[in-house]
């Protein structure tokens, strides 16, 4: 029973906060080459590693996979460490999860622009690919795991739930998934034919969100937005609730990808049923964010992580809620391959996933190399062009996904398209997409400042490596006490 | 070299001083203990009080008892291997920088390895080793940092009080198969007759009746336990149409998906428990700190000092007392039997008895009761009565302590449960005995369809939603109830019956008036100085009424504990005290405390000091009599009977003089003709508490234990007491106009299965609709009346 | 559509997973103290290694104690 020293990983997490901001900016860089290709479709032809269609993907996944996952790495190895009172389960565990997961990167940057593709939207990767990630994210569980059940700390914070999920059925997801026959070395077949593999697909794509973009930044929220705040979150009990019913209801949602297609009715509404269901819990978890913040909103004003955080929070309510109403049938009959898809995924992942990395950052950085930031007025600056940024990319594209919608469906009196020509949609929204392509790049000269901005905060303050911090050991419940339950024994 | 003092805990530092920060401290221990505090932003503590960490004296051999092993074995929760576990109740956790310190004890003595705060309970549970420490010297190093750990017995006893998280399991098992069946069944019902559901339906269906299995052989368990019991004691409880309800549906669908009738309705079936079980969660909403079931064991040391033959003192426990026994009293403890004072100055405070806080002053010979807390000094005394066998304490002897009132009471929804029932089966049998003559095969569908769809979900939820919400209302506005039944029975009070000491007068303002010769400028000063350096609770309320701005210095000051006060100053000598120690011939017998002062050995007069009623007492009984009959019950003389009798109306029933007997009698007389409410405070009242239909105790710090009763009220709060009644009536209401809103969606439905015409999709959408709309209305409607609550005071 | 079948299975299976969890999770007492551990997570339980001060403190002390011998 006696008190135990030991040392807190942050070098792991440094290097995780590096990866987030190399890859945040290459893969955004990426996206803004794509949006100007709107405005210049010729810019880079006749090199066909540069051509749309390979560049799309190589945009998704380096945001959702590069960006976002290292941000989830981060923010997990920092508040796994300290919640459970221990460091991780093994150090080499954690190197192989960083380099490893660089290495995928890496390989996804070089494969992608190369053309091979499984052609399997968010999971294009080809199949040794695809091993490597089942292989690297089971590294991350088993470390995870085993830094659980060498906890210090008896209670499970809520958080430590919403990674264990992401764990799980990330790891189910992508493995049920990526069942693939392999034919070459880069080329290989799905397991599944025709609708049936539309249908794992989406099952699958959906969660990416959901398990992948959501459960861990609702676990980062938990547990950063308190921390940035200095105030427990609003209902902790609230919390546990929003774990438990998301986790029952969410993985249920995926045909909503598939309406009007060839899966059956039955199938496809039952997609539409469980989305709408999903509202309830989401926005339980929104409003229970920002209640936290109730007393502290004079902070807010003048801190620009907890600004971050309630536009992150303010965004995932927004999304969440759009959602669900994007898979109504009628609703969806406007939106279907329109660009309202865009914007409603990039308000998902420039406010709820960027904004929440970026006050994650912003609190990190000056933490672990115990210093201050070095400049909060860029960092406030960071954040309205961030926000300037967003709403100039998502309001025209709503307006691009109206009137596309509307131009489809106009006919002549004989039944005939008014607008035959696709083109002539197109040359119609050109304006929303040089606006789009502006927003994307306020959005990225905001991480470049917030890159400069740490950068400097780094060089001034000096790196802690390895964290001190002293705990009593966690010991197991005795088996006389348990059957009593009469005290609480965590 | 001047004598330093340490900047913790204000003892002088000795020969061992230790500077830090430029402040000097006695131990190591201190020095941690500030260090703690500074680099936390915790040293504001110092500015709340100078000294903070000084353990006062009287603490110091309040723990004595915790040297007696048999105690502390009784006490702690682990005990081996040289390592101790206890939970510890401390009433002074309030926030998070409490949790903060109590949770890095472990900083404060190395000894200490883990402690884990529980701040809905306030309590702590610390992990310590033994060697070098112990349970003693753990509740000093709490008492030294403000954080007094509460100590009872009772709280301890081994016949554990489990914690019941079985509701929480069946509400998982029936939320998880809700979910899932939901997932299952709507298929069907999007699209019936395609070519892939066809060939899924059967896996389907029969997942769903996998899933619905232990929701209604596990999670509804409660439902048919109860409907059994209410039959076998011939009452129809609202629990019979709902086993009922729960058995058809499962039995049906079972019928249906086997002879392949149809899917079932397992998704009402779980639905259904599912609903009930989170309304019967709400409504089990409990204030974990709070306890409604305290005895006098709790105001009660666990332990005594006695002294044996060869006059060595030992510890027992307060049971092993028995008659003839010589006991020390030490300041500041508790009288745990009726004694006889054999030697010491008694000074006694009887305010958990009585309420009344001034102290009493006893003479050797004399006989002292027990509840009482002796105030100066050391005493000595023979025991008379056992502890169970005392004045007080032989009250819990009576049987209505260990009735159960809930039990007693048939609820709003029981009652209408019987007629509900009794109208569904007769509605059943009749339309199947149509059917059997029309249509007989449609009959036993008619039949089955009847009991299902007149499931009474909705009524059943009605009552949980409404009186939990109402529950938390109350909270928030200090008014806290042992359960939602509480206030069905508070609605249906005709009868307000209150105690006079510390209920409806306050504890620590007073009136005080000065009788006598003026005082001068220089003596009034000199006298609030004097007070001032007195930590006597008489001295404190007359300081703070008295305060002076010119502090005199003082050459000289005594304090003769029991007695008074004597200071010099400038050859002038000022004396407060008592009436014999002033040398004050007392004046016939007066009522009421006074403090009597001579300056100059000459008398000037006295301080008289009266009970002063709670602000807007008067208020409270013109509203209250709106509704129903008061009356005074209170234990002291009559001297304030001509006072209370201009604030209450006039056929009020006033009785002075009570014992705490008594007043239990004049309740159960009260009750053969009305339904009585008794507001009280101290250990004297918790009798009638226990014996009327609601026993509201009164408190003016919640964190101090209040006697056995249905609710506790904060005294801030007493004045809202008409309200709060007024509010359970409105319940009751809400929950009689849900039952109608339920009663619609019943005839609906009811057509349907009477017509033989009942889907599982019907099933499926009425009947979550009207369970929402029942917790809508009700969620609504009380948080409506409950703003209104907030808005009028 | 066969894929239904596992799709079903798979669901299912994590559903019953977690569903575990949350049963030895409530049975351990996780969640008896629904309040505590939110404010539990705010505190920083970074040591500040031992550094010069208390060193520092320590000849004070000494120092102070010859001075009252004397």
């Amino acid at each position: 029973m006696e008190i135990e020293q030991f040392r807190y990983d942050n070098k792991i997490v440094q290097k995780f906060l590096y990866a987030t901001m190399l890859w945040g900016v290459v893969g955004m860089l990426v996206g803004l080459l794509l949006a100007f290709m709107f405005l210049f479709p010729n810019i880079t032809d006749g090199i066909s590693w540069l051509s749309f269609g390979r560049l799309r993907p190589l945009h998704t996944n380096a945001v959702i996979f590069a960006f976002v996952g290292n941000a989830i790495f981060a923010g997990v190895y920092y508040s796994l460490q300290r919640l459970l009172k221990t460091r991780m389960f093994s150090d080499a565990l954690s190197s192989i999860n960083f380099w490893g997961w660089q290495l995928i990167i890496v390989a996804a940057a070089l494969t992608l622009p190369l053309g091979y593709t499984t052609s399997k939207e968010y999971a294009e990767l080809e199949w040794p690919i695809d091993l490597a990630i089942a292989v690297v994210w089971v590294v991350f569980g088993w470390n995870m795991i085993g830094t659980i059940l060498k906890r210090r700390q008896r209670h499970l914070y809520v958080a430590v739930w919403f990674y264990l999920a992401t764990f799980v059925t990330v790891a189910v997801l992508h493995i049920f998934n990526s069942l693939e026959l392999p034919v070459g070395a880069l080329k290989s077949y799905s397991v599944y034919a025709g609708v049936q593999d539309a249908l794992v697909q989406w099952w699958y794509g959906h969660n990416a969100v959901a398990f992948f973009l959501t459960t861990p930044f609702l676990g980062l929220m938990y547990y950063f937005v308190p921390k940035a705040a200095n105030r427990p979150v609003y209902s902790y009990r609230l919390s546990i609730v929003h774990f438990w019913s998301l986790i029952f209801i969410y993985i249920w949602a995926g045909p909503h990808h598939l309406l009007y297609s060839a899966l059956p009715d039955w199938a496809q509404n039952l997609g539409v049923v469980f989305s709408v269901m999903l509202i309830a819990p989401s926005w339980g978890g929104m409003i229970n964010g920002l209640l936290t913040l109730r007393g502290v909103w004079d902070k807010v004003r003048s801190d620009a992580t907890l600004k971050f955080m309630v536009v992150a929070i303010t965004g995932y309510g927004m999304a969440t809620f759009e959602g669900p109403m994007l898979s109504l049938k009628n609703v969806h009959a406007i939106a279907h391959f329109s660009d309202w898809i865009i914007a409603h995924e990039h308000v998902g992942a420039l406010a709820r996933n960027g904004f929440l990395t970026f006050g994650m950052i912003y609190l990190l950085v000056p933490k672990m190399f115990k210093t201050t930031l070095y400049s909060k007025g860029l960092a406030n600056f960071h954040f309205w062009i961030g926000t300037l940024g967003i709403v100039l990319y998502a309001l025209p594209m709503y307006v691009a996904g109206f009137t596309q919608a509307l131009m489809w469906k106009e006919f002549n009196p004989d039944g005939s398209l008014v607008y035959g020509n696709f083109l002539e949609t197109v040359s119609q929204i050109i304006p929303m997409y040089w606006m789009r392509a502006i927003g994307g790049s306020l959005y990225i000269l905001g991480m470049l400042i917030m890159v400069y901005n740490v950068v400097v905060t780094i060089r001034k303050g000096s790196s802690v490596e390895d964290e001190l911090a002293e705990a009593a050991p966690h010991t197991r419940v005795t088996k006389r006490r348990l059957d009593g339950e009469n005290f609480h024994n965590w | 070299m001047l004598d330093k003092r340490c900047y913790h805990c204000g003892d002088s530092c000795g020969n061992q001083s230790v500077h830090f920060d430029d402040k000097d401290f006695c131990c190591h221990g201190c020095k941690t203990v500030y260090e703690i505090f500074s680099t936390n932003g915790l040293s504001h503590f110092y500015e709340l009080e100078a000294k903070a960490g000084f353990t006062p004296n009287t603490v110091k051999h309040k723990y004595d008892f915790l040297d007696n092993a048999e105690i502390v074995s009784q006490l702690t929760e682990f005990d081996e291997e040289g390592i101790q576990v206890i939970n510890l109740n401390i009433p002074n956790i309030h926030c998070s920088s409490c949790i903060w310190l109590l949770e890095n004890l472990n900083k404060l003595h190395p000894a200490i390895s883990v402690s884990q705060v529980n701040f809905p309970a306030k309590t702590v549970r610390v992990t310590f080793r033994t060697s070098g420490f112990s349970l003693k010297a753990l509740a000093l190093l709490l008492a030294s940092i403000g954080y007094e750990p509460y100590l009872a017995l009772d709280d301890y006893s081994k016949d554990i009080k489990k914690t019941d998280r079985s509701l929480l399991y069946k509400l998982g098992v029936a939320g998880f198969a809700f979910g899932n069946v939901m997932l299952l069944s709507f298929p069907e019902y999007f699209e019936s007759g395609e070519f892939w559901l066809e060939q899924y339906k059967v896996v389907f269906r029969w997942v769903m009746f996998a899933f619905s299995l232990p929701v209604v052989f596990y999670a509804a368990q409660d439902y048919f336990k109860s409907a059994i019991r209410g039959l076998r004691s011939k009452i129809l409880n609202i629990d019979v149409p709902i086993a009922l309800g729960i058995l058809v549906l499962f039995l049906r669908s079972t019928v249906d998906i086997v002879l392949d009738l149809g899917s079932g309705f397992f998704d009402s079936l779980t639905g259904l428990v599912f609903f009930l079980l989170l309304g019967k969660f709400f409504q089990q909403k409990t204030y974990a700190f709070l306890s409604f079931e305290r005895d006098y064991k709790s105001y009660f040391p666990i332990a005594v000092t006695r002294i044996a033959e060869e006059n060595t003192e030992e510890n027992i426990q307060i049971h092993n007392v028995n008659r003839g026994d010589r006991l020390l009293i030490r300041n500041q403890e508790i009288l745990p039997v009726d004694c006889t004072l054999l030697k010491g100055d008694a000074k006694i405070d009887y305010s958990f008895v009585t309420g009344e806080s001034r102290p009493v002053v006893k003479q050797v010979g004399e006989k002292l009761f027990a509840g009482g807390k002796q105030l100066s000094g050391v005493l000595e005394v023979e025991v008379l009565k056992s502890v169970s066998q005392s004045y007080l304490t032989q009250l819990w002897g009576n049987s209505i302590f260990s009735k159960d009132k809930t039990t007693a009471f048939q609820t709003l929804t029981d009652s209408i449960g019987r007629r509900f029932t009794l109208i569904v089966l007769t509605i059943a049998i009749s339309a199947s005995m149509y059917w059997l003559v029309f249509d007989a095969a449609k009959a036993l569908n008619v039949f089955t369809a009847v009991l299902i769809i007149a499931c009474p979900c909705a009524i059943a939820l009605a009552a949980p939603f409404t009186l939990g919400n109402m529950l938390r209302i109350f909270g928030k506005c200090g008014f806290y109830l042992k359960n939602t039944n509480v206030i069905e029975r508070l609605a249906k009070i005709n009868m307000a019956i209150f105690d006079k000491t510390g209920t409806i007068t306050t504890m620590d303002e007073d009136v005080v008036h000065y009788e006598g010769l003026e005082l001068t400028k220089a003596e009034k000063n000199m006298l609030a100085t004097t007070l001032r350096a007195s930590s006597h609770p008489l001295s404190r309320s007359l300081y703070s009424i008295l305060k002076s701005n010119d502090i005199v210095t003082l050459d000289e000051f005594h304090e003769y504990e029991g007695k008074g006060l004597e200071a010099k100053s400038a050859k002038h000598t000022i004396k407060v005290g008592s009436a014999s120690y002033v040398g004050h011939e007392p004046l016939g017998q007066t009522l009421n405390t006074a403090v009597y002062i001579s300056s100059d050995e000459e008398i000037k007069g006295k301080f008289v000091f009266k009970n002063r009623y709670r602000e807007g007492v008067a208020h409270l009984f013109k509203e209250l009599q709106k509704r129903m009959e008061l009356g005074i019950l209170s234990g002291d003389t009559d001297g304030e009977r001509i006072r209370l009798q201009k604030i209450l109306p006039v056929h009020a029933k006033i009785a002075f003089g009570q014992k705490p007997q008594d007043k239990l009698f004049f309740i159960k007389e009260l009750q053969k003709t009305h339904e009585v409410l008794m507001v009280g405070d101290g250990l004297n009242d918790a009798g009638a508490l226990a014996q009327s239909d609601v026993g509201i105790a009164v408190s003016e710090n919640i964190n101090v234990f209040s006697p056995a009763c249905d609710a506790i009220l904060d005294a801030k709060a007493l004045v809202r007491l008409p309200l709060f009644v007024e509010l359970s009536q409105k319940s009751i209401k809400i929950i009689k106009l849900s039952f109608l809103l339920s009663l619609c969606y019943n005839l609906v439905g009811l057509y349907f299965a009477v017509t033989g015409q009942l889907q599982p999709v019907i099933a499926a959408i009425l009947m979550p609709l009207s369970s929402i709309s029942v917790v809508a209305f009700t969620t609504l409607a009380t948080n409506l009346f409950g703003r209104n609550l907030n808005n009028k005071v | 559509m066969s894929v239904i079948y596992v799709l079903l299975t798979i669901s299912i299976s994590v559903a019953v997973v977690f569903f575990m969890a949350f049963i030895r999770s409530v049975r351990a007492g996780q969640y008896d103290d629904a309040y505590t551990p939110s404010v539990r997570m705010l505190f920083e339980d970074e040591l500040v290694p031992p550094g010069k001060e208390n060193t520092k403190v320590k000849t004070e002390g000494e120092n102070q104690n010859k001075d009252t011998n004397q």
